[in-house]
């Protein structure tokens, strides 16, 4: 069922657009300090994330197969729906991990290990990393399909996903959320590494997702035209 | 099974109202639904399926009323074959049909023995590595009808089933239809009349979102006894002339001249003699005629 599922929500042309972003990305955004990177790839990474899962459910509906998915049980839908999710936030998250493996094989950036006190290993600066990557990447993915399935068009999902994106990747943005901004991994003190007080946008992202999540089984049963 | 309608009123946001005040009962075995494009037969079938919800009136499938709380118990017992649907152009045709099952939780074994009994009975077997991407309109439509079969549901909806197929492979369909519907029902919709014709002993005819006939096929017919007549005329203009005054069902050029078939309420003016009708002629003269109740 996975490998089904795989080759329906991972074709060919969405892996081809995800890498390509990625290695364009890890190329022409320049970092001089390896604790850039993180910063350089959270955002980015966010709005390939919205558009990569907006289709997620609304493909059933542009290939006219939802009136046939009204007919299965809430169960198997939503099971559908989460297993199509894990599968493309996995892919992203792997090539999150390879984008920061990337910037380093493109621009070598330095370290600050050892120069200046607190900056952190860069291991702990790739974890925090991976980890901040993992609720962003889930937020967005899940954001864009919540909006694609109410407003039953991808576009428009992608469309209020960018509106958002631009407005929490802003100074404003940074000004009016603070701890609590979706990129608060991004505006964080990068000097210093024991600073975790982005975890608080993080933990937002978290109760959001699962807020949209339970609100599933409702937007799927509002499908009726 | 059986399927009631009581009064059943559809009308969409722009004011046009697709289905008007119907009643109708869709008896067990295959129940044809034949009408004009645009004659409210998709949206009844949508209301069946669960899809759209009704303005007012009232649907029952085996005495469960067709209410929010009863829906999961309902959508169990169909079947349903969209007019349009593009099914996973990724997957191969085996992939696909597995997918699907599993989606109806149907378990794995029985699923893939029940693929393997459609896939035969429909000619697809030796495709069944293929991508669907790969596969004619005609092979995705009867791969289509295999979804919805494959739960095995109480009730059959299909839309247009036939539409892209060749005449063999209409034939076949038509047969496995009439098969699955021993013990079920099966709403067969279609604007092909000679695929009812084939199928079905009792059918509906819709028109502007009404049922002008409801019952069966051999009632039909003798509503339109005594209306359908064949004239012989000698040149192209006298035939242009009768289809001015009349509805013509078919004309066809013989030796010496032409030969018209006329569907009049009244014995035309030109030379005839009266024939039996067939259904289509009998459609016709129920869709020209306005509202005739059995």
């Amino acid at each position: 069922m996975m490998i089904k599922e795989m080759k329906i929500c991972l074709p060919l042309y969405k892996m081809v657009y995800a890498i390509f972003f990625t290695v364009i990305l890890s190329i022409i955004r320049g970092v001089f300090y390896s604790y850039e990177v993180g910063i350089a790839l959270e955002a980015p990474m966010a709005m390939l994330a919205a558009v990569f899962c907006a289709d997620t459910y609304t493909r059933e509906i542009t290939a006219k197969r939802w009136e046939i998915w009204r007919l299965y049980s809430e169960k198997s839908r939503l099971s559908a729906i989460f297993r199509r999710l894990k599968i493309q936030e996995g892919f992203l998250l792997v090539l999150s991990a390879a984008g920061y493996g990337m910037f380093f094989l493109f621009q070598k950036p330095c370290s600050l290990l050892g120069i200046k006190e607190g900056a952190g290993n860069e291991a702990q600066l790739f974890f925090m990393y991976m980890a901040a990557m993992a609720v962003t990447l889930h937020f967005f993915g899940i954001l864009s399909h919540t909006l694609s399935c109410l407003f039953r068009n991808m576009w428009a999902g992608i469309g209020c996903c960018m509106v958002l994106w631009i407005v929490a990747d802003s100074v404003l943005g940074d000004r009016i959320f603070g701890k609590w901004n979706l990129f608060s991994y991004t505006f964080r003190n990068v000097e210093d590494c024991g600073d975790m007080g982005w975890l608080w946008g993080k933990l937002l992202c978290a109760c959001l997702c699962i807020l949209m999540l339970a609100a599933l089984p409702l937007l799927l049963k509002r499908q009726r035209a | 099974m059986s399927i009631l309608i009581n009064d059943l009123t559809v009308t969409f946001k722009n004011n046009v109202t697709a289905i008007d005040h119907g009643n109708l009962e869709i008896p067990k075995g295959i129940f044809g639904l034949l009408g004009e494009n645009g004659a409210g037969k998709t949206t009844l079938m949508r209301v069946l399926t669960t899809v759209l919800a009704p303005d007012s009136g009232t649907v029952s499938l085996d005495g469960i009323s067709y209410e929010e709380k009863n829906y999961g118990k309902i959508q169990k017992r169909i079947g349903y074959l969209p007019q349009e649907i593009d099914l996973y152009p990724g997957l191969t045709l085996q992939e696909c049909l597995e997918y699907m099952g599993a989606l109806s939780e149907i378990p794995k074994e029985k699923c893939r023995e029940r693929i393997e009994y459609y896939l035969d009975k429909t000619g697809l077997m030796e495709h069944r590595k293929k991508k669907m991407k790969q596969l004619s309109g005609g092979m995705k439509r009867r791969v289509g009808l295999i979804q919805a079969l494959l739960s095995e549901p109480e009730f059959l909806i299909v839309d247009e089933p036939t539409t892209g197929l060749d005449p063999e492979e209409r034939i076949r369909i038509r047969n496995l239809l009439v098969d699955f519907s021993e013990n079920r029902t099966v709403l067969f919709s279609t604007h092909v009349v000679e695929d009812l014709a084939a199928t079905c002993n009792r059918l509906a005819v819709m028109k502007k979102g009404s049922f002008l006939y409801a019952g069966s096929m051999r009632g039909l017919m003798e509503k339109a006894k005594g209306h359908v007549w064949i004239c012989e005329v000698k040149d192209e203009e006298e035939a242009r002339g009768l289809e001015r005054k009349y509805t013509v069902s078919s004309k066809q050029y013989v030796k010496d001249g032409m030969r018209i078939k006329v569907i009049s309420e009244e014995k035309p003016e030109t030379p005839c003699t009266a024939t039996d009708a067939a259904l289509e002629d009998a459609y016709i003269y129920i869709t020209n005629q306005g509202n005739f109740e059995e």
